[in-house]
């Protein structure tokens, strides 16, 4: 009975020990790879498709460019709001999720070169008889994703100057555009390829009334300073990519439609 | 998978770690009883999120490079364990000194009445309030997505991304964290009633 006790015990201390040992053991031990950190529920730059693998224009891009210039990657999904804070603590060594190239963040971390350029727009329900001239009236509530350009739009141009409409911040902005439908927001920002994707989808019910020209360009981000080197190697990758005609296929293949 | 390997853990952690503080709390010196009344009030006072943050992030500051996994278990764990060690304590407190005494009287050692006579009552006697704690352990993995472990809720936000059908997901998201909560109360519920010590309940009313 005792000895029975104690297998069992042993089996559970055991088990807890191989769970526990390959989480550690798997990201630090090898140094060649690097990890990619990206928030993948953003088509089309990320997200997962039917067969439960990671897609997506950015994804491609990285894995393209790990290729031509002789390294590895292992993408990790994570939440966007803490792709920095782990960037910075140094998790993850590159990040491609959309990042707009603000100055705000270069204090922080390093990007490479432009590699997308995107305005925001503006979506709205199809029955709410808005468009871009009266949404951003007081009263109105706007939906943006936490921690992005099109939140800190509303903040920086509508908030802050005083006009009293609602900033609701989402985790997500799929999130977002439900509560758009739900009606409980009169309309979300958010960059354009995004709202594109989700417009197609619901374009029944929802549409994009306008572009917000704000010229912004996406770049990947890596540790300040740069620590393995990585800048050259992406932005040559790029260059390669351009030159080889890939580039335009990757663009074809996920903003052509 | 992810959820239920996770729950696996934090309970294991919670379990062990619990135990020994509930132990310190109840029969430890001055120094063990402040230590672990401590350790209590700082993980059962922090919002589980918050706890998160501070051992992923946290940790790469203090030079140790743990997986987002190891964090959750580590995090949520140990939070698990400030819950768990107060269950324990109520259990152990709940059964008379007479029989810690007796035990010693006995020429066992207080290890021995520990291990022997103290642990194996109180032990039943928390399996209601732990089970309690095993609904709210399989919840709080949901947590760990934000730092980027891959459980259930995650997955579901990736169907999400690809299909915009919220309410299915989530419904179906909530079906199954009812099954995971149900059966494991069921099974807990299960050991209550084989491991019950007949005529307890009258013995434990007076002396």
């Amino acid at each position: 009975m005792v000895k029975r006790k104690m297998g069992l015990i042993l089996a559970v201390v055991v088990f807890t020990a191989v769970l526990l040992g390959s989480s550690v053991i798997s990201p630090a031990a090898e140094k060649k790879v690097y990890i990619v950190a990206s928030d993948i529920s953003w088509p089309p730059f990320e997200w997962k498709d039917e067969a439960g693998n990671y897609v997506g224009f950015d994804l491609d891009v990285m894995r393209e460019i790990a290729k031509l210039q002789g390294y590895e990657i292992e993408i990790v999904d994570i939440a966007f709001d803490s792709i920095i804070p782990g960037v910075v603590a140094g998790k993850y060594d590159i990040a491609a999720s959309g990042f707009t190239i603000t100055a705000k963040r270069e204090e922080v971390i390093d990007f490479s070169g432009p590699y997308y350029s995107s305005d925001q727009a503006v979506l709205i329900r199809k029955d709410s008889g808005l468009n871009i001239g009266t949404v951003f009236s007081e009263g109105h509530k706007l939906g943006a994703q936490t921690g992005t350009t099109g939140a800190d739009w509303i903040k920086t141009n509508l908030v802050e100057k005083g006009v009293k409409v609602e900033l609701k911040l989402y985790e997500t902005y799929p999130l977002a555009v439900l509560d758009l439908i739900n009606k409980n927001i009169d309309a979300v920002i958010q960059d354009e390829p995004a709202s594109r994707a989700s417009a197609a989808k619901e374009k029944k019910r929802i549409e994009i009334t306008g572009i917000i020209v704000t010229g912004e360009e996406f770049g990947f981000l890596v540790k300040d300073g740069d620590p393995y080197g990585l800048l050259p190697k992406i932005n040559e990758g790029m260059l390669k990519l351009r030159a080889s005609g890939e580039w335009d296929k990757l663009i074809a293949k996920y903003f052509g439609g | 998978m992810v959820t239920l390997e996770l729950t696996f853990l934090l309970l294991v952690v919670g379990l062990a770690v619990g135990i020994l503080l509930a132990l310190g709390q109840v029969y430890g010196g001055k120094g063990l009883v402040l230590l672990s009344s401590t350790y209590e009030q700082i993980f059962r006072s922090i919002p589980a999120l918050v706890l998160l943050f501070l051992f992923f992030f946290g940790s790469s500051f203090v030079g140790l490079n743990i997986s987002a996994f190891l964090s959750a278990v580590l995090a949520l764990g140990f939070r698990s364990s400030a819950y768990q060690s107060q269950i324990f304590r109520g259990a152990i407190q709940s059964i008379s000194q007479g029989q810690m005494i007796a035990a010693r009287s006995l020429g066992m050692s207080k290890f021995q009445a520990i291990r022997h006579i103290i642990l194996p009552q109180a032990l039943r006697l928390s399996l209601p309030p732990w089970s309690n704690e095993y609904s709210s352990v399989v919840k709080d993995t949901s947590l760990a997505y934000a730092v980027g472990v891959i459980e259930l809720v995650r997955e579901g936000r990736y169907i999400i991304v690809r299909t915009f059908e919220p309410m299915i997901i989530y419904i179906t998201i909530a079906v199954i964290y009812f099954i995971l909560t149900y059966a494991g109360n069921r099974s807990l519920g299960y050991l209550e009633e084989k491991l019950k010590i007949p005529g307890f309940e009258t013995k434990s009313r007076k002396e």
